[in-house]
């Protein structure tokens, strides 16, 4: 092997209630590619955000090219050759394109203590046309780009100073087939450079495609290093969850006949600039599985049929005939919604897991109109536990649970309201394996025990493996239906979605 | 220097601390006072004063409890609560009962007004109420400019202590079985947490804000009915900065500025308590009102940055 660029040396980190990571000690080395992969909770985030400056670490130190790294901030690591691109929006709406590009780094381009905007501009200009993203204006606002552009300009802002150490962490989830193609060729340029990319992601295929070597972390702690072209993903998931996972965790059966019982009906759903003339019949116990690529408006169908959307036209109908208008009415009525945002939408963040779970069921937790601290209490534990939620006690804030449990929460809250009618929108999106593989297990118990189920979701597998009936959306309208069957294929859904 | 400051900030999230705070201040504020005074502020007379000073501020915090428990804040209050005077003291000449009911029913009417701004509008609480503020000391002014507004002769009678504390309770009683047992405190809170997600829980985030604010006027008015029996008439500068008076007596009492889920029933007891002692100390000690002033600026200040939870953010809404 080559020459080591970074040397982490016993990194540790805990916050209030959890030990995030253990003492890691770890080597990446230069020209590579190195994944770090995980459950959720296991401590990657953590790891590199320790180096880059996002967290500061407990005790520990990184060494890069024989020098200490002790970034204080993320603009401080860039200095010392650190950067990272994450998940979540990491640019600031209101700035232009180039601003945000060199977001911290203004007095590069100060002389006099005036800043030279002109020369900032054409320096930004240059490094996208270099980049081939020559589409993209230096001078306009960021808000004008789309997620995937304002992503591709994160890139751009994370890797045209060179870092010896680029984080690309969970960044894929977030875009599309050309985004990634465009992500992947950056990394490669990284690692043909002769510096290394440190990636973090949940899609093991990805991760072998991608990387030359794969570390394990397991509740904060080093498990193991792997060559990518040793091993397989059943490989990582075992070393990944410390137990053999069987390969299959997707429902088994086909051709269950679905009743004729309409539990739920959305006719000529229209919400402007999202979807047209949608319309849709949910039975009873089905899982209808909707896809398509992520602006075809298949996440606002989640909204308009729990009532959420602004300026919705066409009617939502329950069994007994009433009108689903407001949020309220549909959760009186026994439907249940779990955003794909879950951190404005699904949960209450700066709440307790406690107040999360109880929220929408407050009155049904009442004795004699009297809502009792105990009852609350029980209750949330009750479906927390049931939901096996990593976490102190109920009374945990929500901002301190990982990914997968802040959606173990969001689940035990409607298993909780006892909701007939399910809509899950990406209900599995940045889980892993373990964690998913409990949502889908939970579906098919919900769905035998006569349940209905929406599942909205951007991954085809999920969609082929567990949906009765599959609709494709392009474009706000539906573009295709697909009954379950062990034939289907992914290129059959695909071809409905382009 | 650095971790050390980072040490001191995280120990200000620690749920513990923050419970233990605000009573550490309220017996830190008795002991100082005891030992500055030389325990003349709690001679049976004094305490007295200090009670029947406290019960339109003890009432009045109620209503703003709410209010910044959704994440809102009401600097309509004092100003509301002179309007609600100059209706009881008015109407006091026809009927006693009459009196109490229009003054109750004009806060009612303010606060839906204070809400329709706020909620229908979309306008910040923050304006809307500093906007009343302004438009009903006016009212109030007018009311009030030839001579003082009197109420009939024999209201001071109701102004004994048995009246006075028995109101006062049984307000706080009430508001804390609603607040606590209907679950209407767990809604306000989600609100002030993160109102999205409330909404998205299914709580009815616009008719519930519209209901709180009528409801801290109708409070206000509660108080006012036992600010006119006490003063028996009502002059331009009643109610004057008591919007501020409760603010500052909440962050006392501990409540986060921007509320959400680490707001506590409680701090509005001991938050009234704490403000009134350390005025009714800084008084007896003949601390000139310009000094005083100063003081009550720093400890607000002080508490605010103590008390605020940061993690939800600065947001008035």
């Amino acid at each position: 092997m080559s020459e080591v660029i970074l040397h982490a040396e016993k990194i540790d980190k805990s916050f209030v209630g959890t030990h995030a990571i253990d003492h890691v000690t770890l080597d990446f080395y230069k020209g590579e590619i190195h994944a770090l992969i995980g459950e959720n909770g296991s401590g990657k985030s953590t790891f590199t955000s320790c180096l880059t400056g996002i967290y500061h670490k407990d005790s520990g130190t990184f060494t890069l090219l024989g020098k200490e790294v002790n970034a204080k901030n993320q603009v401080d690591g860039n200095y010392q050759g650190v950067a990272i691109i994450v998940q979540e929006t990491g640019t600031l709406s209101g700035l232009t394109v180039a601003e945000n590009i060199f977001l911290g780094k203004e007095d590069e381009f100060t002389k006099f203590h005036v800043k030279n905007t002109k020369a900032m501009n054409k320096k930004a200009q240059e490094l996208l046309n270099s980049y081939g993203f020559d589409y993209i204006k230096a001078t306009d606002i960021i808000d004008k780009y789309n997620f995937e552009d304002r992503k591709l300009i994160e890139i751009v802002k994370a890797t045209y100073f060179k870092p010896q150490v680029l984080i690309v962490d969970e960044t894929t989830t977030a875009l599309g087939e050309k985004g990634r193609k465009e992500l992947f060729k950056v990394m490669k340029d990284v690692k043909d450079d002769g510096r290394c990319v440190i990636f973090i992601s949940h899609d093991l295929d990805e991760v072998l495609e991608q990387s030359d070597n794969v570390s394990v972390l397991r509740d904060g702690e080093y498990i193991d290093t792997v060559k990518s072209s040793d091993v397989t993903t059943d490989d990582l998931k075992k070393l990944m969850v410390g137990r053999e996972m069987s390969g299959n965790y997707y429902r088994a059966d086909y051709g269950e006949p679905i009743s004729d019982e309409v539990v739920l009906r959305g006719e000529h759903l229209t919400v402007p600039g999202e979807i047209e003339d949608f319309s849709i019949e949910l039975h009873k116990g089905e899982i209808i599985g909707i896809g398509g690529l992520s602006e075809c408006g298949m996440h606002e169908v989640g909204k308009a049929l729990f009532g959420a959307s602004y300026d919705r036209e066409g009617t939502v109908t329950t069994a007994d005939g009433t009108q689903i208008k407001d949020i309220k009415t549909a959760i009186d009525h026994s439907i249940a919604y779990a955003s794909k945002d879950r951190s404005t939408e699904s949960l209450v963040i700066n709440d307790t897991i406690q107040d999360n779970i109880t929220l929408p069921s407050l009155e049904d937790i009442k004795r004699n109109h009297i809502l009792h601290a105990k009852d609350e209490r029980a209750f949330a534990e009750k479906y927390a536990r049931q939901m096996s939620t990593k976490m102190v006690g109920v009374h945990q804030f929500m901002s301190a649970l990982s990914g997968g449990n802040k959606q173990k929460v969001v689940l035990a809250r409607w298993i909780g309201k006892n909701s007939d009618i399910i809509i899950l929108d990406s209900p599995t999106r940045g889980i892993d394996i373990r964690v998913k593989a409990d949502i889908y297990q939970m579906m098919d118990k919900m769905r035998k025990s006569g349940k209905s189920i929406i599942m909205i979701s951007e991954e085809i597998s999920e969609l082929l493996g567990m949906a009765d009936r599959i609709i494709i959306m392009k474009d706000g309208r539906q573009n295709g239906e697909f009954l379950r069957h062990e034939g289907l294929k992914d290129t059959d859904l695909i071809a409905k979605m382009v | 220097m650095d971790t050390e400051k980072k040490v001191k900030l995280s120990l200000m999230n620690q749920p513990l601390f923050r419970t233990v705070m605000p009573f550490a201040g309220f017996i830190f504020i008795v002991v100082l006072f005891a030992i500055l005074t030389g325990g003349q502020l709690y001679t049976p007379g004094n305490l007295k004063l200090l009670l029947s000073q406290s019960y339109v501020l003890l009432i009045a915090c109620v209503g703003v409890f709410m209010v910044m428990t959704m994440g809102g804040l009401d600097f309509s209050q004092g100003s509301m609560l002179g309007v609600c005077s100059v209706v009881i003291c008015f109407l006091s000449n026809v009927n006693i009962v009459l009196a109490i009911l229009c003054g109750v029913l004009t806060g009612g009417l303010i606060g839906i007004v204070n809400g329709f701004f706020n909620v229908k509008r979309k306008i910040t609480s923050f304006i809307v109420t500093i906007c009343n503020m302004y438009l009903l000391r006016g009212m109030v002014a007018y009311a009030t400019t030839k001579s003082p507004v009197y109420g009939v002769s024999n209201i001071t009678s109701y102004n004994t202590m048995g009246f006075n504390l028995t109101f006062t309770i049984v307000i706080l009683l009430v508001a804390f079985a609603v607040f606590r047992y209907t679950g209407l405190g767990n809604r306000l809170k989600a609100i002030g947490a993160g109102e999205t997600a409330a909404r998205f829980a299914g709580v009815r985030v616009e008719k519930t804000k519209m209901l709180i604010y009528m409801a801290a006027g109708m409070i206000t008015g509660l108080a006012a009915f036992i600010n006119s029996i006490k003063v028996g008439s009502v002059t331009s500068t009643a109610g004057n900065q008591l919007e501020t008076q409760i603010m500052i007596a909440l962050v006392l009492g501990g409540m986060p500025v921007n509320g959400g889920a680490k707001v506590r029933f409680y701090n509005i007891i001991l938050g009234a308590l704490t403000y009134k002692i350390l005025t009714a100390g800084l008084v007896m000690l003949g601390i000139e009102p310009k000094t005083q002033q100063l003081i009550m600026g720093i400890v607000f200040l002080v508490m605010v940055a103590v008390f605020a939870d940061r993690e939800t953010g600065m947001i008035v809404k």
